[in-house]
């Protein structure tokens, strides 16, 4: 196997290098490519001080980049894995990985015109091959470019496990969901703390006889009440939806943003749901106001931004394990309905990438077996994790 | 014990359902998984190994059990923890907990690690085997108690151990411990973890235990002439 043969002499030269760079400090001149161009080209340097998403290109692929600990409270409350936030705490820093699908979404962002219709990009894969990271580095992305981040961490959520049900005061046949919207509002307010003073309501908005929101008040005004009154706050999810589809297809003078929706786990909008009734019948999910007001808003028919999403199989309901393609996942409904999209594949790590990860473990003191340094331990993580992001 | 019976040693056939049987004749030896002492060229050998590595070529080897492998991350002391801790023959149960516990003892120290200083990051132990052992070995008795009748009346007696009792001493501690004195919520990864982690650092309810019987044993110092072997 190729791959015997590569590692152990590849390995010993990297560890020894990157303890030299790491050692004698010149670690900070990783861009200055041309100061080392023998280095460059023996060494796979696992790590790049490039932290700006826009800056990052084919060059960084493989290498890992520090997310900045003020951007991971502000931009991901909510929005990153489970196992990935314990291993920010574990390493004490939040360290992601520059990988082929998020560049490319990266720069198809870049490219795109924002006063054209919203572009919808698909993230699909194996399981654990990295979509929702993919969409965190995007989001990231969209971020430091001063755009407004719409996150949805796992739509999956809001279709099962639900304690409270309430029937829509705004329309009968719908049904609230307080907590799921509530605790949304709350994590949306800590992301987009910055447009909350600035984006003014269009349209008045009234709650119960004597509560209302009056048109030209700040979103910041409506998310508050949202947060506060817990038993309207889905429908005031759906009122900022409406509102910033509407504002975000105004140019970009001093008033224009960009929006990013980024949804993770899509499939479910248009799947089945565990949640029943009192009469014990099962709720479709258009009967949901969260779900059909998040199906307008993946409808293309607003400027001025961009639909980001991810199908997930984990926290499906009813689709077999084995399913992971758009067509499979989304079924007949949410095809029509996302049709026409750009899907982006994300593909398990390539051998350069995982060699990346393992160097990044040994250097935050995370693979502790006694023979790491030499060659069997490495060969026997490659084999039992099959490449799979998410066993790494 | 019999003498080994060689003349009966019968032909080996194949049965309906492949099993290790636990009463081998003696003259079967133990198979040995780790791989290095095949790999050893002659001149490395001392005269001890040479005469075993004759033997091996004339006579049977017992079959090992299903969970020894000739892999680097095999321990015999951690497959002996593992099946102390299994219940109704659910060893996959047992080892997933303790696989967690070990993941949970590197994120701990891991984490510490990283927050410390730079003077003191060299004391923190983060390789959670050598944590395991460590803990093992501190709660390990080093004087135990027997039960001797002696006119009558039964006295506890102090008495040496042997190694195989002392680690199992520690073990049965450890697992009876974790067991008995946790919250109906934590589970049990995480509460062995937290003991292992005390027992490392010489504290903890097990290392407790240790420190009562080794005192019982030396306040009956005065027995120890009642044992005869």
């Amino acid at each position: 196997m190729t791959l015997h043969r590569l590692f152990p002499l590849r390995l010993r030269q990297t560890i020894a290098q990157v303890r030299l760079l790491h050692g004698s400090g010149c670690g900070h001149q990783l861009e200055e490519v041309a100061m080392e161009p023998e280095l460059r080209k023996e060494t796979s340097v696992f790590r790049t001080q490039v932290n700006d998403p826009a800056c990052q290109s084919e060059r960084h692929l493989g290498q890992y980049y520090t997310l900045p600990t003020s951007h991971l409270h502000t931009i991901f409350p909510h929005g990153l894995p489970a196992r990935y936030q314990q291993q920010v705490k574990t390493f004490n820093e939040g360290c992601v990985m520059v990988r082929q699908p998020a560049l490319e979404l990266i720069s198809y962002l870049k490219a795109a015109d924002y006063s054209k219709p919203a572009v919808r990009y698909l993230l699909y894969g194996l399981k654990g091959s990295g979509k929702t990271m993919s969409l965190c580095h995007t989001i990231h992305y969209c971020s430091t470019q001063g755009w407004l981040v719409l996150h949805i961490p796992d739509a999956h959520l809001w279709v099962k496990n639900c304690k409270e049900l309430l029937p829509s005061s705004y329309h009968t046949s719908r049904f609230d969901q307080p907590i799921e919207a509530s605790n949304w509002l709350r994590n949306f307010r800590t992301t987009n703390e910055r447009f909350l003073s600035k984006i003014k309501l269009r349209q008045r908005y009234t709650w119960t006889k004597r509560e209302s929101t009056e048109k030209g008040s700040p979103l910041g005004e409506l998310v508050d009440m949202g947060v506060s009154r817990v038993k309207s706050s889905s429908d005031v999810v759906g009122a900022v939806l409406k509102e910033l589809r509407l504002q975000a297809a105004e140019t970009e003078e001093s008033e224009g943003f960009r929006l990013a929706v980024a949804i993770d786990g899509v499939n479910s909008l248009w799947g089945r749901t565990t949640i029943k009734k009192e009469d014990k019948s099962p709720v479709a999910p258009e009967e949901l106001t969260l779900i059909h007001n998040l199906r307008k808003m993946i409808d293309n028919n607003w400027c001025g931004g961009a639909v980001i999403a991810t199908l997930s199989q984990t926290g499906s309901l009813y689709s077999p394990s084995s399913a992971y393609l758009p067509k499979e996942l989304l079924g007949e409904e949410g095809f029509d309905s996302m049709d026409p999209f750009i899907p982006v594949p994300v593909s398990n790590y390539s051998e350069k990438e995982f060699e990346s990860c393992y160097l990044y473990y040994l250097d935050r003191h995370w693979l502790q077996h006694p023979h790491s340094e030499s060659h069997s331990p490495q060969t026997c993580i490659l084999v039992w994790s099959f490449l799979i992001p998410y066993f790494n | 014990m019999a003498a080994p019976i060689t003349g009966l040693l019968k032909p080996w056939t194949p049965r309906l359902f492949l099993v290790r049987w636990s009463r081998y004749n003696p003259y079967y030896l133990e198979p040995e998984p780790r791989k290095e002492l095949y790999n050893m060229p002659e001149t490395e050998l001392t005269t001890e190994q040479k005469e075993e590595r004759e033997l091996k070529a004339v006579r049977p080897i017992k079959a090992t059990t299903n969970s020894t492998t000739s892999s680097v991350f095999n321990d015999p002391v951690l497959s002996k923890f593992v099946n102390m801790m299994m219940r109704d023959g659910e060893k996959i149960l047992a080892r997933g907990i303790l696989t967690q516990t070990l993941e949970s003892l590197k994120r701990k120290q891991v984490e510490k690690y990283h927050k410390a200083p730079q003077g003191k990051k060299a004391e923190i132990e983060c390789n959670p085997y050598a944590i395991f052992h460590q803990a093992l070995e501190n709660c390990m008795p080093v004087i135990g108690l027997a039960s001797i009748q002696k006119g009558g009346k039964f006295y506890q007696v102090p008495v040496p151990l042997t190694d195989n009792r002392r680690r199992f001493l520690a073990m049965k501690w450890m697992i009876t411990e974790c067991r008995d004195n946790k919250n109906r919520r934590t589970l049990m990864y995480e509460k062995l973890s937290q003991e292992l982690l005390a027992a490392y650092s010489k504290e903890g309810n097990v290392i407790k235990r240790k420190h009562e019987l080794h005192k019982m044993a030396e306040s009956n110092r005065a027995y120890a002439h009642y044992r005869w072997w």
